[in-house]
Parts: structure tokens; sequence; C-alpha cells
């Protein structure tokens, strides 16, 4: 504001004027402005009304706030889907791996779960393998005594998923729920890298190594505990695409669930002759 | 025994784990753990002199159905697609994701059902039940348990 209309005023006056005038709100201005400059004392003046307000809205967080929140999301989670998804992909990856590994860990429980009455020498390394579980030393330690070994193996149909034949070492429960469990994790791993044309071959998981081969309507899924070395691991693929020439021909169609022929068959050709054994170094 | 798979579908929250963990378990649980990937198991029921074995497939809930893998329906014979009583977002793009999943999975048999129904008196679900586009096959409540089983005994029995 401009002051040449003003009638020129003692300056010290003006100032004596103003102090008389704002003393009270001078002195509370000084005190504000030291609290504000220690952060000690300014959390001391406000955390316990913060701290009240928390309480107040922990109490009173009613079904009806939730329900408003619930729409607000709602209305959020629609409008800004695109910016959500950018903040969701990075996590993605990490997501993805925590659940094919928590998938397996289900999966390998129920491998497990038949073998656990037997006091064999396979069941003494398998719980050592599982009291080291995650410690990578010890299945490099392990991986020098123990060989590979053929535990189960499944006919797969492709798409549903339903479990067409399998055999295995000794018999294990609810093969069909791991069949559909292994689809599930195969489409979702194929799906979330969006390679159309590749198909997962193998998945890991502790000692573990899931073998797959998959042809046009139905898969091969081999469980193999053990270290396999890259010769073996092509024994076995080799095998399934033999079995999947040789005898999956011959077997009339259209192929039911839970097929004895085709699970003989698995048994034959991989269970008894033992593809790996034959092949250990 | 003949072995079916079953898929659970619908927007994220209505309820697809806890009619799964209600069918296979009996169990249910207030907390929401939402679903990332798929879930696999199975239960066997007997319907008349027959023995079907339902592979359900619990999946991640999207808000429309082509946000959904299609590898998950394919080889599918039914699909449950569940909603939220208690939201209508939830069952907004019903007409949309029912043609979509016709045409998805032709000859396929598809379950519309409301969940959630424990939250609600007779009267708000017959007016809400008013405001849904399509025919509600079934209402149940994965909490209570209601018509849980029988869901899945309809949808068995049209399968075989
Ligand atoms: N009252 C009530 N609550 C339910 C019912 N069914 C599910 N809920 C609750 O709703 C929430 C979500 O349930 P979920 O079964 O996890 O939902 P979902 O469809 O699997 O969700 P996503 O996996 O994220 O797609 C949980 O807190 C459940 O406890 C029901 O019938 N009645
Ligand atoms: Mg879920």
């Amino acid at each position: 504001m401009s002051n040449t209309n003003h009638p020129i005023m003692d300056e010290a006056l003006l100032d004596r004027l103003k102090e008389i005038l704002l003393k009270d709100d001078r002195q509370e201005l000084a005190e504000i402005k030291k609290i504000l400059e220690s952060r000690q004392h300014l959390s001391e003046k406000v955390s316990p009304i913060i701290e009240e307000h928390l309480s107040l809205l922990k109490e009173n967080f009613s079904t009806e706030y939730e329900e408003t929140i619930n729409k607000l999301i709602e209305v959020k989670l629609e409008n800004s889907q695109e910016q959500i998804l950018d903040t969701i992909y990075p996590a993605l990856g990490t997501m993805i791996k925590k659940y094919v590994t928590l998938q397996l860990e289900t999966l390998k429980e129920s491998i497990d779960g038949t073998v656990k009455n037997t006091l064999s020498f396979t069941a003494i390394r398998r719980k050592f393998k599982s009291v080291f579980t995650g410690v990578d030393e010890s299945d490099l330690i392990l991986s020098n005594v123990r060989s590979a070994n053929m535990e189960e193996i499944f006919l797969i149909e492709r798409n549903s998923g339903i479990l067409l034949g399998t055999a295995s070492i000794k018999k294990t429960i609810d093969q069909d729920v791991i069949a559909g469990m292994l689809t599930a994790i195969k489409s979702f791993v194929e799906d979330a890298f969006k390679r159309e044309s590749l198909e997962l071959e193998m998945i890991e998981y502790g000692g573990y190594k899931i073998l797959i081969q998959t042809f046009y309507s139905y898969y091969i899924a081999a469980a193999v505990d053990g270290t396999l070395t890259t010769l073996e691991k092509q024994n076995i693929l080799q095998s399934m695409h033999d079995f999947a020439s040789k005898e999956i021909p011959n077997i009339p169609k259209p192929l039911s669930n839970e097929n004895e022929l085709i699970s003989s068959k698995l048994k034959d050709y991989f269970i008894k002759g033992n593809t790996i054994a034959s092949t250990k170094y | 025994m003949t072995s079916k798979k079953i898929i659970l579908t619908g927007s994220f929250g209505v309820g697809k784990t806890s009619l799964f963990n209600q069918f296979i378990f009996s169990k249910f649980s207030d907390k929401y753990l939402t679903t990332i990937g798929v879930k696999v198991n199975k239960k066997t029921l007997n319907i008349r002199e027959h023995q079907v074995n339902l592979l359900v497939w619990d999946i991640a809930g999207e808000v429309s159905q082509d946000k959904v893998p299609t590898s998950y329906f394919l080889g599918a014979s039914g699909i449950i697609y569940v909603f939220d009583l208690t939201r209508p977002l939830t069952y907004k793009g019903l007409v949309t994701d029912i043609d979509y999943l016709k045409q998805l999975l032709p000859g396929g048999v598809i379950k519309i059902v409301g969940n959630k129904k424990d939250l609600l008196n007779e009267s708000e679900l017959n007016e809400i039940l008013g405001h849904v586009d399509l025919p509600v096959n079934i209402t149940t409540s994965a909490k209570t348990g209601e018509n849980v089983e029988q869901l899945f005994i309809d949808l068995a029995t049209e399968l075989i």
C-alpha cells in the first residue's frame, strides 16, 4: 500500500503505538515461535492431541465409515487402474516368486508326506533336507552325496489340469490336486510373463525339480528328488518324448481321467526302468 | 469316476476364497487375504449313483472378466461367477462379464451367485436381487455356510 497521501507520522510514535496495541499478541507470537523452533517442544504439545484424536478415531471407526471408505476405494480403483498397475508391476515379480515358492512348498509337503513314516535312508536324508531348507550351503553339501531319484510321474490334460495318469515310487495322496496345482502354476507363470510360445519347462524347489514337457493336449511332469546333471535332465526329457510318440498313440482316445492303462505304462516307462538310475554318474 | 474343472471367478473381495474354503474344509475366516494367482483343491460329491470329482480353481478377483488370464478357463466344465450382494459395483458389469464368459466357454455351465447374504434381511435381499440385471442362480453365505454345498451340488448335477 502506498502511503504518499497519509499525513506524515512520527516514526517513534508509531512504534510506541504498535507496541501498546500488539503487546499481548507479540508475547504469544514469541512463544509460538519458540515452540516451533524446538522440535522437542512442538512434539510435546502436539503429540497428546494427535494421540487423543487417534484413539477417538479408533473407537469410533464404525461400519458407517468403513462403507464410505470402501466406496471411495472402489471408485478410486475403477478410475485409476493404469496408475495402480504402474505401482503394482514392479512388485509383481516378487509376488510371483513368493506365490510359486509357496505353492511348491505345499506340493513338496504332500510329496514328502508319503515317505515321512518310512525309516529309510531316503527318509533320513529328507529330514536333513527339511531342516536345512533354504540354506544354500547345505543344499550344496547334500547334493554331493545324493543322486537323483524319479519320485513321481504325471500325465496331465494340458488345459483342464485333470490328471490322466500317474505313477510313483510310493502311493501319494491327492495326485489330482497336485496335477491341478501344477497346471495352475504353469498357466500363471506363462501368463505372467506373456510368453505364449514359451512353455514352463522346469520348476525348482529346494532339492526338488519338476521337469515338464508340454505336448498338444497334455503334458508330462516328472518330480525328481536330488541333483540332476544336464545329461540326466536330457535323458528324462527324451523319455518323455519317446513316451508321447510311442506309447500314447496306442492308448484309446479320448484319454479319460485317471486312466489305468496310462498309469501302468508310465510306471513301466519311468519308475520301474528308472531312467535316472540307469544313467547315474 | 469323472473329474470336472470348476472356476470360481468374479470381482475381488466377493468371497470366492471363502466359498472355496467353506466347501472344501467347512471353514470360514473374517480375515481378507486377497488371492494371488490360483489355488486348486478338490472335493468328491456323490450325485445319485455318480461320483464326481470337482477340481475347484479359486482365482484372483478382477474388476472385469476380460482381465482374467484366459488360460485359467481352458478345459473348465463350469464357472461360478460370484458377486457381493452388498457391493453394487461387483454386479454392475454382470451382463458384459457373463457374455464374455459364455463366448470363452461355449457349452460350459455358468452359475451366477450372490454371496454374503448373511449381511442382509429378506426384504433387503429381495430389493437387491431386483437390481441385478440377470437372474441369480443362488444366494449364499460363505460365513454361515448357507447354500454353499447346494451350489456345488446343483452345478455337479448339471455336469453329469
Ligand atoms: N459376512 C460375510 N463375509 C464374507 C462372506 N464371504 C466372504 N466374506 C468376507 O469378505 C472378505 C473377502 O473374502 P474372500 O473370500 O477373501 O474374497 P475373494 O473373492 O476370494 O477375494 P480375492 O481373492 O481378492 O479376489 C473376507 O473378509 C471374508 O471374510 C460371507 O458370506 N459373509
Ligand atoms: Mg480369493
